[in-house]
C-alpha cells in the first residue's frame, strides 16, 4: 500500500509487489539462513523441511480433547494425569520425548495439568514469548502470541475473558497461569452437565481447542468440527450461487 | 533447541529446595543482566509456593548455551490483588514460575 507509482523519466517504471506489512525479522532472516545451509550441507532436502513443516502446522488438538475426554471418564487415568501429566499423555499416544516419531523431543517435559472446578478457573498464557504444549494442542492461534493477549490476560483477566464471550461470577477464582519457564500447562475443564451418558468420543468432539487454554467452557452441542456458517442477510435472488443453495452444501 | 536429558517432573520436593508448597516468598528485585525469564510485574511481590516444580539450568545461563548453574524451580501464586490494588475481584490468582535464587523467605 505504501507503494507508489512514480513514472521515471525514461518511463521504465520499477514494478514489485510490495508488502503491506513489515518486511521480514532478524530472526526470520537467520532461519532462513541456517535453513540453506542445511540443505547445501546435505542434513534435509528443501522438500524434507517443507514436509516437516507442513506436518508440524498440521498438528492440531486432538489429542488433548482426547485427554481431556479420557480424564472426564477414567479417574483412575484422571489421577496418573495429575501425578505425571508426561507419562500419562503416552496412554492417549502422544511420547513428549519424541512428538514428531523421528528424533524431534520436545523442547520441554514439564506438563501440568490445571483442573478446574466449579469455584476454580484456569487460564494459560506466556507473557514471555508463547509457550504452548504442542505435542497436545499443536501450533498455538495467532492471538495467544499476540502482545495484546499476553499483556492483559495478567492485568485484566475477566476483561479479556469477556471479549471472547465468557463471562465468569465474580466468586468463581480465575487463575492465570504464566508458563514463564519450562512447565507447559493445559486447562481440564469441568465436564458440562447433560453428557452423563456420553461416550469418549462425544466428549472429546465438545473438548475445543480454547477450552483447553481457558477461554471458553465446554458446551453440549459446541464442536470444533461444526463450523459456523454466517447466511447472507440479502442473499442475490435467482443466482445459482445464492444463500440457501451455499448453506446446504456446508451443512 | 532441544537439551539433550530433559528433566523429568520432580513431583516430590528435593532435598536441596529451600522452599516448600505453602511457604510465603517474595520475588526479588534484581537488576535484569543480558536475560532473565523473572517478570517485572512478580518484583517485590509476596505469594506463596503452589508447587516446587523441577531442578534445572537457570534461565541466565542457559540464555548463552553454557552449562550453568542448576536450581530448584517453583510455581508461586500470587494475589491479584497483591499485584495491582485496584484489582476488583478477592478471589483471582496468577502463578508463574521461578527459581529459587528470585525468591526470598517472608516471615509469617
Amino acid at each position: 500500500m505504501s507503494h507508489t507509482h512514480k513514472p521515471g523519466n525514461d518511463g521504465a517504471e520499477e514494478r514489485h509487489a510490495a508488502a503491506m506489512v513489515e518486511e521480514i525479522t532478524d530472526f526470520e532472516v537467520l532461519e532462513i539462513a541456517v535453513r540453506e545451509l542445511a540443505i547445501e550441507h546435505g542434513l534435509f532436502t528443501a522438500d524434507d523441511h517443507r514436509r516437516f513443516t507442513e506436518w508440524t502446522e498440521s498438528v492440531g488438538p486432538a489429542a488433548g480433547s482426547r485427554l481431556v475426554a479420557k480424564a472426564w471418564i477414567d479417574q483412575a487415568f484422571k489421577a496418573r494425569v495429575m501425578q505425571d501429566a508426561v507419562k500419562a499423555c503416552k496412554e492417549i499416544g502422544i511420547d513428549w520425548s519424541e512428538p514428531t516419531g523421528f528424533g524431534t523431543p520436545s523442547d520441554y517435559m514439564n506438563l501440568r495439568v490445571l483442573e478446574d472446578t466449579p469455584t476454580l478457573h484456569h487460564v494459560i498464557v506466556c507473557t514471555l514469548c508463547s509457550c504452548y504444549p504442542r505435542p497436545l494442542l499443536g501450533m498455538s492461534p495467532e492471538w495467544y502470541r499476540t502482545t495484546n493477549y499476553r499483556r492483559r490476560l495478567v492485568r485484566w483477566p475477566r476483561q479479556v475473558l469477556a471479549e471472547f464471550g465468557l463471562i465468569l461470577p465474580p466468586e468463581v477464582e480465575v487463575r492465570i497461569e504464566d508458563s514463564n519457564q519450562k512447565c507447559r500447562f493445559m486447562v481440564l475443564p469441568v465436564r458440562p452437565e447433560g453428557t452423563e451418558n456420553w461416550t469418549e468420543k462425544q466428549l472429546a468432539e465438545i473438548v475445543t481447542r480454547d477450552c483447553m487454554i481457558g477461554v471458553a467452557l465446554p458446551r453440549r452441542g459446541r464442536t470444533a468440527d461444526v463450523h459456523p456458517v454466517h447466511k447472507a442477510r440479502r442473499p442475490v435472488q435467482g443466482s445459482a450461487h445464492s444463500g440457501e443453495a451455499a448453506h446446504e452444501r456446508k451443512e | 533447541m532441544a537439551r539433550s536429558k530433559p528433566p523429568k517432573n520432580a513431583l516430590k520436593t528435593p532435598a536441596t529446595a529451600r522452599f516448600r508448597v505453602g511457604d510465603r516468598v517474595r520475588v526479588k528485585n534484581l537488576p535484569n543482566l543480558f536475560y532473565t525469564r523473572t517478570q517485572m510485574y512478580v518484583r517485590g511481590v509476596v505469594g506463596t509456593v503452589a508447587a516446587c516444580t523441577y531442578q534445572d539450568v537457570i534461565p541466565e545461563d542457559e540464555a548463552f548455551n553454557r552449562d550453568g548453574r542448576i536450581e530448584q524451580y517453583y510455581i508461586v501464586r500470587f494475589r491479584q490483588k497483591d499485584l495491582w490494588p485496584e484489582y476488583q475481584f478477592d478471589n483471582d490468582t496468577v502463578q508463574t514460575e521461578s527459581p529459587e535464587r528470585w525468591l526470598e523467605p517472608v516471615d509469617n
